[in-house]
């Protein structure tokens, strides 16, 4: 186990150097700069000015070396455009998109799988169309129109909840507030995760239900009950984790686009700020990030096989 | 014993009282601004999301009356020029401290000019509106005197416009003073009626009263701007009733927004226009009658109709309406006439082709009309391609994303014809947009026009002090304009901001006006 693991973090760290030399050459060969350097309103020599400042005027393998150079003493560079460390602006940002990820991820597996349940159990019954329909409609809604109709509906029409933002300003830590501004955001992201787990738990659970050894269980005279929670979820939930740990990987998209209705101040929307504004070591910083978040649960996810499934073994 | 009870009683009684009313009455204002700022105005981060902001914490020598524009005291009291327009000598407000309690004298003029915006290797914003600016020489402690290398009339205009002056005792010492992430990012020393009070990136800034203010102690009790990068966020939250100023508005939310009975929409101005940019590398574009066809070939009031809502006027020149007596409306004008545009374009020798497109010599009248992502560039190149295809004109429009617009069309000169906008300060000195030595690479006279009569019209307004000759100048000047294009001027458009109808004492003439006044702002009962 110990050597898997050694392995594996071994291949991640060859996956984000091989991630980190992809996106450098990548967003440099697109076209444009840093925005606050190529500002319409500025004259070219202003802009001359700046990219010598920067260091941009080098050469592009040049750049790269040096930004390596930074990462391999622990220095990730500063940001173009908000002249802050990218790790002090990734710092700032991590606990607002963390909050959200744990947040809709745990809402999504909780009604994914129960959903899923009721559809297997119900099979091409009402309640299995009911879920399915329920599926296809977060499949298919675009969730920067469901965050936008969310707030009109909740936040304006009603009033209940806050519009946007991580919590209300000038008021200290408060649980119920923090909460309150999360509800929106977390359930619009996780309504369009949830159709994927809720389809691989039934699917799965189909599948299980079917086997042999269920039918022993069944033949022996044993309860209902004990063959869904011993026999049937558990080894179904196999595909699932392994959805579940993909769906985390997804998260950081969709998290882009629900932080950008929300004004969550998370790694998505500097994501997009940064995209938006070529603010290279930013684009680089959020996207190391994003590639040691994906190795890290895809590790995560395979030492769970183990645990859930006892014939897996990682030696 | 029992008095001291009572006294102690009534007095804590009084003393919630006091807490009571305070926070019954405690007036703070909510705004929004699309990303994080940077508060420094002469940082090239600091763009449209700081330029308000800017504003109120950092004073300038002048500011614009709220009434014409023209330029009023601030940290400048007084301002002369010499005889020959050379020197210019500013007095400075005696008594006025940084929020840290340092004095503000001419050292932190000279600072601010000097070492910031003359340091050409900082490339600090709109530094190159003060080339006409050599140095600024410090007379005594409050007086500064601006040595300029060529008149500049206009000087104490441009001097009005996001020129924040910034403290030598904080950023003197900095080896780059436009990246000091202490100041920028967090708590920035400053002269305004408000200072900061807490800045939480990507969430909000929020600002209190400076009560070390020169110019008496503002009305609310604080300022918050919440970074929304979304617009229409920024207009449903405005709309929930949790904002109360929302700057720059789409012209599509006006109707929501005014119907909602909180908020009301000001058109605002701004002396700026759009155009379409003819790049006079072109030899079609030597004879202006050219451009006087394509021109008339368009129908801008139809676009304003379409593209902003109405909330735009058609353009006559680069000077907007709003300068008043400088503004000239009697100059040649292209209204609406395909018809007229078809026959001027016969009578210079472009006759229809077969394939719809004409031309001369064996030459198509087809331009290459590149278009960037951003605001209403695009539909409107769209629509200025069909106008001129009506009459046999082809532009070969390619969309590009807005970087690598700016990047190849407007740095590389890669176009042939290009629709964008200038915002200028409210002043008929357009010098930088269309001077001969604007043409050169680090210059925004993108079209390349170079015209010595225009020159020397622009250089006697830089040096005409008083207004009766600025107007008798700048008349002719836009007289000359209106002929020879430039530009196709196509329309200067209302800056639109939706406000509380409560807010009182917020200027309307333009959104830079009302932020430099903010110590008025106030919120009727």
């Amino acid at each position: 186990m110990t050597e898997f693991i050694t392995q594996r973090l071994f291949q991640g760290v060859v996956v984000l150097f091989l991630v980190s030399l992809l996106t450098f050459f990548l967003i440099n060969l697109a076209p444009g700069g840093p925005s606050s350097l190529i500002d319409f309103q500025s004259t070219a020599a202003e802009r001359e000015a700046r990219l010598a400042r920067y260091g941009l005027d080098k050469p592009v393998h040049e750049r790269y070396l040096n930004w390596l150079g930074g990462i391999v003493r622990g220095d990730l560079g500063t940001s173009i455009n908000q002249g802050l460390p990218v790790s002090q602006l990734l710092m700032q940002r991590l606990g607002p998109t963390l909050w959200l990820g744990v947040a809709s991820l745990l809402l999504a597996a909780l009604f994914g799988i129960v959903l899923g349940i009721i559809g297997a159990l119900w099979k091409n019954r009402w309640p299995d169309h009911l879920v399915n329909t329920i599926a296809t409609l977060g499949m298919s809604i675009p969730n920067f129109w469901l965050g936008i109709v969310a707030i009109i509906v909740f936040a304006v029409q009603l009033g209940w909840l806050p519009s946007s933002g991580f919590a209300s300003i000038g008021s200290g830590f408060d649980l119920g507030d923090r909460l309150a501004h999360l509800l929106l955001p977390a359930s619009v992201l996780a309504f369009s995760l949830m159709p994927n787990v809720t389809r691989v738990t039934r699917a799965a659970l189909l599948e299980v239900m079917t086997t042999d050894y269920v039918r022993t269980a069944r033949s022996k005279g044993l309860q209902e009950n004990r063959i869904l929670g011993k026999h049937i979820l558990r080894n179904a939930m196999v595909p699932v984790t392994a959805m579940l740990g993909l769906i985390t990987t997804v998260l950081f998209s969709g998290s882009v686009v629900i932080e950008s209705v929300f004004g969550f101040p998370g790694i998505g929307r500097l994501a997009i700020e940064a995209a938006n504004g070529r603010d290279y070591p930013v684009i680089l910083g959020v996207t190391l990030l994003a590639g040691l978040i994906v190795v890290v649960v895809n590790i995560v996810v395979d030492i769970l096989y183990a645990v859930i499934d006892p014939r897996i073994r990682h030696d | 014993m029992n008095s001291l009870r009572t006294l102690h009683r009534t007095f804590l009684a009084g003393l919630l009282a006091i807490m009571l009313i305070g926070t019954a009455n405690a007036q703070v204002l909510n705004l929004a601004t699309n990303a994080d700022p940077t508060l420094n105005p002469w940082s090239p981060g600091a763009v449209i999301e700081s330029n308000l902001i800017n504003t109120i914490l950092f004073d300038q020598l002048t500011r614009y009356s709220p009434e014409d524009l023209t330029p009023i005291p601030a940290l400048a009291t007084a301002w002369e020029a010499s005889e020959d327009g050379l020197a210019w000598t500013f007095e400075l407000r005696e008594g006025v401290q940084w929020s840290d309690g340092e004095p503000f004298d001419a050292e932190d003029v000279a600072f601010t000019f000097n070492d910031i915006v003359l340091n050409e290797s900082l490339g600090a914003q709109s530094a190159s509106q003060f080339d006409p600016i050599d140095s600024v020489e410090i007379v005594d402690d409050l007086t500064v005197r601006f040595v300029l290398n060529t008149p500049f009339s206009a000087l104490p205009y441009y001097l009005a416009s996001y020129a924040g002056i910034m403290p030598e005792h904080v950023l003197g010492d900095a080896p780059d003073p436009l990246t000091v992430a202490s100041f920028n990012k967090s708590r920035p020393v400053s002269t305004g009626p408000f200072k900061v009070a807490e800045f939480v990136t990507g969430s909000h800034l929020r600002l209190e009263p400076n009560p070390l203010y020169w110019g008496g102690e503002p009305q609310l009790d604080g300022l918050i701007f919440r970074v929304i990068p979304d617009p229409n966020t920024q207009v449903a939250q405005a709309m929930a009733g949790q904002l109360d100023v929302v700057t720059r508005l789409s012209p599509q939310n006006v109707a929501g927004i005014e119907g909602g009975g909180r908020l009301e929409v000001l058109r605002q101005s701004q002396n700026l226009f759009y155009f379409i940019a003819p790049n006079h590398g072109d030899a079609r574009f030597e004879d202006p009658q050219l451009k006087q066809a394509m021109l008339m070939a368009i129908d801008r009031q139809a676009m304003i109709d379409a593209l902003l809502q109405g909330f735009g006027e058609v353009a006559t020149g680069p000077v907007a309406p709003m300068l008043g007596a400088l503004y000239n409306p009697d100059v040649q004008t292209y209204p609406y006439d395909p018809e007229a545009a078809a026959a001027l374009l016969d009578e210079l020798g472009w006759t229809m082709g077969s394939d719809g497109v004409r031309q001369k010599d064996g030459e198509r009248l087809s331009f290459y009309m590149p278009t960037g992502q951003f605001g209403e560039l695009v539909p409107a190149t769209l629509l200025v391609q069909q106008y001129w295809e009506d009459v046999g004109i082809e532009a070969d429009v390619q969309v590009m994303e807005w970087n690598a617009y700016i990047q190849d069309v407007v740095v590389g000169n890669n176009y042939e014809v290009t629709l964008a906008w200038w915002s200028m300060p409210p002043t008929a000195d357009v010098d930088p947009y269309f001077s001969c030595a604007a043409t050169e690479s680090g210059g925004n006279n993108i079209p390349k026009y170079c015209n010595p009569e225009l020159d020397a019209i622009m250089a006697e307004g830089r040096r005409a002090i008083t207004l009766e000759d600025q107007i008798d100048i700048y008349a002719r000047m836009q007289e000359l304009l209106a002929v020879e294009l430039p530009y196709l001027y196509l329309w200067y458009p209302d800056i639109l901001t939706a406000k509380n109808v409560n807010l009182q004492g917020f200027p309307e003439i333009t959104a830079a006006t009302a932020f430099q006044h903010a110590v008025e702002w106030h919120i009727a009962e």
